[in-house]
C-alpha cells in the first residue's frame, strides 16, 4: 500500500520535474502531438474506408467491413519507406503460434513462438526506399531549417515554397548556363554544384527580401504577403521557362537538363534513385553551423532577441528593422538551398509542378520546436511518411494525400500544448505555469501587428 | 523638405492610404476610359471595352462572392478577437463538401421536398461552421495560438478534401454535377444596360448583396455587435458587465464559418465541380480577402469594395486572356491580383487591428 503510493509520488514528481523543463516538455507535446495525429488520421482512414468502394473488406472492426486497414495503412507506410525490414506476412493471420507454450519445456515445443519471420530475409538497408525516404528527409531539413530560422526572429515564413521555386530555377538556370564554358568531369562538378547551391541560396535570399522589407518598413503582415509570393513565384517560373528557358524537346515546361557530371550522383545507394549522401551530409552540416550561429553568435542572440523581445532588442541598440529583413533573407536563402538541391539531386533540372516542401517545411519547423537540431528527426519522420505514402496508395489503395492531412493535424495539435497540459492534469497532477504555445515560444507571433 | 513634410504626413494618416487607392483606382479608370475613346483599335480601346462589358461586371460579381463572404466572416472573427487566418481552409471545405453531398445524393433529385443542390449547399455551410467550431475550441478553449491554429485549418483543408476526393472519385478533381447555381432574372431591371447584370445573377450574388448591409447592421447597431466589438477591444470591461466572453467568441467565429461557407459552397456550386489540384479552385481566395477587410478597415462596405475591386481585376484578367493579338502569357497577367494584394497590404498595412485580437482572455471567476 504505502509502497505503490510512495512510487506514484516518485512517479508524479519525477514528471512535475520532467515537465519544468521546457526543452523536454516540447519534445513530450511533438510527440503526443504525433501520436494524436496518428489516431485521427487512423480515424479518417476508418472513415473513409466505410465510403470507398472495394470488393472486399481490408478489415472489420465493429462489426463492420471496412475497405481500409488503419493499422495496415501504418504498417506499410513505415515498411515502404525502409524497402521492407519487416516481413509484410506478419500483417496477415496470427503472428503468434497459439498452440506454442513454454510450460511444456523447451524439447517439446509445439512449433516455434512466431508463425511467420519478423524480419525479410536478405533486406538491404541500402535500398531504393531508403534511398527515397533519406532524399525527402534531405529536402525537408532545407526547408524546415528556413522555417525555424525565421521563426526564432519572430517570423512566420510560409514563403519558403515561393522561395525553393525561384532558388531552384535560378540554380538551373546558371549552372546550365555555366555548362558550355566550363570543363566537363570532376572538375566541372566541384565548380558548377557549389556555383548552383550558392545562386539558389542568393535568389531564395533576395525573394524573401521582399516580404522581410515590406514588413519592416511598410508593416505589411508577412503570412500574407508571403503566401501571395508563393502564387507569384510559381507563375513568373512558369512564364519565365515556357517563354524564354523552355527545353524545345519537351512536352512539358522544363529547362533542358543537366549533364550528368553537374549534378549531385548517388553514392552508394543505387543510381537513380534521386539522392546523394552529400547532399545529406552537406544538410547536417548546416544543421550544425546554424545551430551554432543562433545560439553562439552575436548575431544570432540579435536575431533570437529581436523575435522574442523587440522592444529589448532595440534598447540594446539592434537596429530592428534591418534584422528583420536579414533574418528573412536568411530564411530564404535556405529555402533557395532547398530548391538549389531539388533541382541538382532530384531532377537534374527545372520543371513546373514543384512539390510543396516548403509547406511540409513548416510542419518539420513546428514539430522541431523551430530548434534547428530538432529538424533532423522532424525531417526523417516526415520523409519516412512521404515515401511511404507510394507504398500505401500502392498497396493498400488510400490515397497519398493522406499525409497532406496528416501534416496539418501535426501543426494543429502542436499549437495547443493546454490541450495536452489539460490531460496530463488529469492524469497527474501538474502545475500549469505558462500558458504560452509552444510552437511560438520562439518569438512574438507575426500576426499580431500593432 | 515640403515633399517630406506632405510624405510624413501621409504616412501618419491611415485613411489618406484609403484614399489614395480609392483615388488611385478611380484615376486608373478614367485614364482607360479617356485612352480608349481617344484611341480606338488600340490595348486601351480594348480594356474599356472590357471594363464597360455587362459580361465583366456579372463575372465581377460572381467571383466576389467567396471573397465577400471570406472576408465578412474574417472580420466577425477578428472584431471578436480571434484572428481567423484559415479562412482559405474553411472555403475549401465548403466548396469541396457543397459538391460531394448532392453528388452522392443524386445532384437532380431532392430530400424532403428540397433540391439536392440546396442540400449540398446547406451541407457545405454546416461543414465550414464546424470546421471554424474546431478552431474555436483549439483557439479559446485550449488557448492555441491563433496564427498557427489558423494556417492547420488551411493545411488540413488542403490536404482533406483532395483526399476525400480521391477515395470516392479517384482523383483529386470531382466530377461535374450537371447542374449549378440557377440565374434568377428580375423582370424589367435586369434589361437595364451595364447594371443589369444586377438583377440577372445567381442567388449567392443576390445573397452578398444582403449580406454586407446586413453584417454592418449586426455589427454597428445590435447589442450582440457591440459584444463582439467589445470582446476585440476590451474583453475585461464586456466581462465586468456581466457577458460571458468566450460565449461572445464562440458564436461570432462560428457566424465566421457561417458566412466563409456559404461562399465556398457558391464557388464551387457555381461551376458544378470542385477542382482540387494544387492550391484547389479556392486559390488564395481566402488570404484576399483578409487583405480586403483589413483595406476596408473591419467595415463590411469597405471590405466589400475591396473585394470587389480584386474580383473585378480577376474578371478584366478572364476576360483578356480571350482577347487575341496580345503576346502577354495568361500566367503572368494571372499574377496581377496577387501583386495587387501585395501593393494593397504595403500601403494599408498599418491596419489598427482590434486590441485585444490574439490574445486569449482569462476571466477571474474560474
Amino acid at each position: 500500500m504505502s509502497a505503490g503510493t510512495d512510487a506514484r509520488r516518485t512517479v508524479e514528481s519525477l514528471l512535475r520535474r520532467l515537465v519544468a523543463l521546457s526543452g523536454v516538455e516540447r519534445l513530450l507535446i511533438s510527440l503526443a502531438a504525433l501520436v494524436l495525429a496518428i489516431l485521427v488520421g487512423a480515424g479518417i482512414i476508418l472513415t473513409s474506408g466505410r465510403v470507398a468502394t472495394c470488393t472486399q473488406a481490408a478489415a472489420v472492426y465493429f462489426g463492420l467491413g471496412f475497405c481500409y486497414d488503419p493499422l495496415e495503412v501504418y504498417f506499410v507506410l513505415f515498411n515502404g519507406a525502409f524497402g521492407q525490414p519487416f516481413n509484410p506476412g506478419i500483417m496477415a493471420g496470427n503472428l503468434v503460434n497459439p498452440t506454442w507454450s513454454p510450460f511444456t519445456g523447451p524439447l517439446t515445443f509445439t512449433g516455434p513462438l512466431l508463425t511467420t519471420a519478423l524480419f525479410t530475409a536478405g533486406w538491404n538497408p541500402l535500398n531504393f526506399s531508403v534511398a527515397l525516404t533519406l532524399k525527402e528527409t534531405t529536402l525537408l531539413i532545407f526547408t524546415g531549417l528556413s522555417v525555424a530560422v525565421a521563426f526564432r526572429a519572430g517570423l512566420f515564413n510560409i514563403g519558403t515554397q515561393g522561395q525553393l521555386v525561384v532558388g531552384g530555377l535560378v540554380t538551373a538556370l546558371v549552372v546550365g548556363s555555366l555548362v558550355p564554358v566550363l570543363p566537363g568531369g570532376l572538375a566541372g562538378a566541384l565548380l558548377l554544384v557549389p556555383v548552383g547551391v550558392l545562386s539558389g541560396a542568393v535568389a531564395g535570399g533576395l525573394y524573401a527580401a521582399i516580404p522581410g522589407a515590406l514588413k519592416a518598413y511598410a508593416d505589411a503582415n508577412e503570412v500574407i504577403t508571403t503566401i501571395m509570393l508563393n502564387f507569384i513565384a510559381a507563375q513568373l517560373a512558369f512564364v519565365a521557362v515556357s517563354e524564354f528557358f523552355r527545353n524545345p524537346e519537351s512536352q512539358v515546361v522544363e529547362t533542358a537538363p543537366l549533364p550528368g557530371y553537374a549534378t549531385l550522383s548517388s553514392v552508394v545507394f543505387p543510381q537513380g534513385s534521386d539522392f546523394s549522401l552529400f547532399a545529406l551530409a552537406f544538410a547536417l552540416v548546416l544543421v550544425g553551423v546554424i545551430w551554432f550561429f543562433l545560439e553562439r553568435t552575436s548575431y544570432g542572440y540579435d536575431l533570437r532577441t529581436s523575435g522574442i523581445q523587440p522592444e529589448a532588442a532595440e534598447y540594446g541598440g539592434v537596429d530592428a528593422k534591418r534584422t528583420v529583413v536579414t533574418s528573412m533573407m536568411f530564411s530564404g536563402a535556405l529555402g533557395g538551398i532547398g530548391g538549389a538541391v531539388w533541382v541538382l539531386m532530384v531532377m537534374g533540372k527545372w520543371q513546373t509542378g514543384v512539390p510543396a516542401l516548403g509547406f511540409d517545411g513548416i510542419t518539420v519547423s513546428i514539430l522541431a520546436g523551430n530548434n534547428p537540431l530538432g529538424t533532423i528527426p522532424a525531417a526523417l519522420l516526415f520523409g519516412t511518411l512521404k515515401s511511404g505514402s507510394l507504398a500505401v496508395q500502392f498497396e493498400t489503395g488510400v490515397p497519398k494525400q493522406l499525409v497532406g492531412v496528416l501534416r496539418g493535424l501535426i501543426i494543429l495539435f502542436v499549437a495547443m500544448p493546454e490541450f495536452f497540459r489539460a490531460i496530463g492534469t488529469n492524469v497527474v497532477d501538474l502545475d500549469a505555469d505558462d500558458s504560452k504555445a509552444v510552437a511560438t515560444d520562439g518569438g512574438v507571433t507575426g500576426g499580431d501587428d500593432e | 523638405m515640403s515633399t517630406q513634410n506632405t510624405l510624413t504626413g501621409l504616412l501618419e494618416r491611415d485613411w489618406s492610404y484609403r484614399e489614395t487607392l480609392v483615388g488611385g483606382a478611380v484615376g486608373i479608370f478614367v485614364t482607360i476610359a479617356v485612352l480608349g475613346l481617344l484611341l480606338p483599335e488600340s490595348l486601351w480601346a480594348d480594356l474599356f471595352g472590357i471594363i464597360t462589358e455587362r459580361s465583366t461586371l456579372s463575372s465581377a460579381l460572381r467571383l466576389s462572392v467567396p471573397i465577400v463572404f471570406a472576408a465578412l466572416g474574417g472580420i466577425f472573427a477578428e472584431k471578436v478577437g480571434v484572428i481567423n487566418i484559415g479562412l482559405e481552409g474553411l472555403l475549401i471545405v465548403s466548396a469541396f463538401v457543397a459538391i460531394l453531398v448532392p453528388a452522392i445524393l443524386g445532384p437532380t433529385e431532392t430530400t424532403l421536398f428540397i433540391p439536392n443542390l440546396w442540400v449540398g449547399f446547406a451541407a457545405g455551410i454546416l461543414a465550414s461552421v464546424l470546421f471554424s467550431g474546431l478552431f474555436a475550441v483549439v483557439c479559446i478553449r485550449y488557448k492555441a495560438d491563433q496564427i498557427i491554429a489558423g494556417l492547420a485549418v488551411w493545411l488540413i483543408a488542403l490536404g482533406l478534401a483532395p483526399f476525400a476526393a480521391t477515395v470516392y472519385y479517384g482523383g483529386v478533381n470531382t466530377e461535374n454535377l450537371g447542374t449549378s447555381l440557377p440565374t434568377w432574372t428580375i423582370p424589367v431591371l435586369s434589361e437595364i444596360p451595364l447594371f443589369g447584370a444586377f438583377f440577372s445573377a445567381t442567388p449567392a450574388v443576390y445573397a452578398m448583396l444582403l449580406a454586407v448591409p446586413a453584417s454592418w447592421f449586426v455589427l454597428n447597431r445590435t447589442s450582440f455587435g457591440n459584444h463582439v466589438r467589445a470582446s476585440g477591444e476590451n474583453p475585461r470591461a464586456l466581462d465586468t458587465v456581466g457577458v460571458n466572453v468566450s460565449r461572445v467568441r464562440y458564436a461570432s467565429v462560428l457566424l465566421s464559418g457561417f458566412l466563409t461557407g456559404i461562399g465556398g459552397a457558391a464557388l464551387s456550386l457555381g461551376l458544378g465541380q470542385f477542382i482540387g489540384n494544387n492550391q484547389t479552385m479556392v486559390n488564395g481566395k481566402g488570404f484576399i480577402a483578409i487583405v480586403a477587410y483589413l483595406f476596408g478597415n473591419y467595415n463590411p462596405i469597405g471590405a466589400f469594395g475591396a473585394s470587389f475591386l480584386f474580383a473585378g481585376l480577376e474578371a478584366v484578367q478572364i476576360r483578356l486572356q480571350q482577347v487575341p493579338g496580345y503576346a502577354i502569357p495568361d500566367s503572368l497577367i494571372q499574377t496581377i491580383p496577387y501583386v495587387t494584394v501585395i501593393v494593397v497590404l504595403a500601403l494599408v498595412g498599418r491596419t489598427r487591428i482590434p486590441e485585444a485580437a490574439g490574445e486569449h482572455y482569462e476571466s477571474g471567476d474560474d
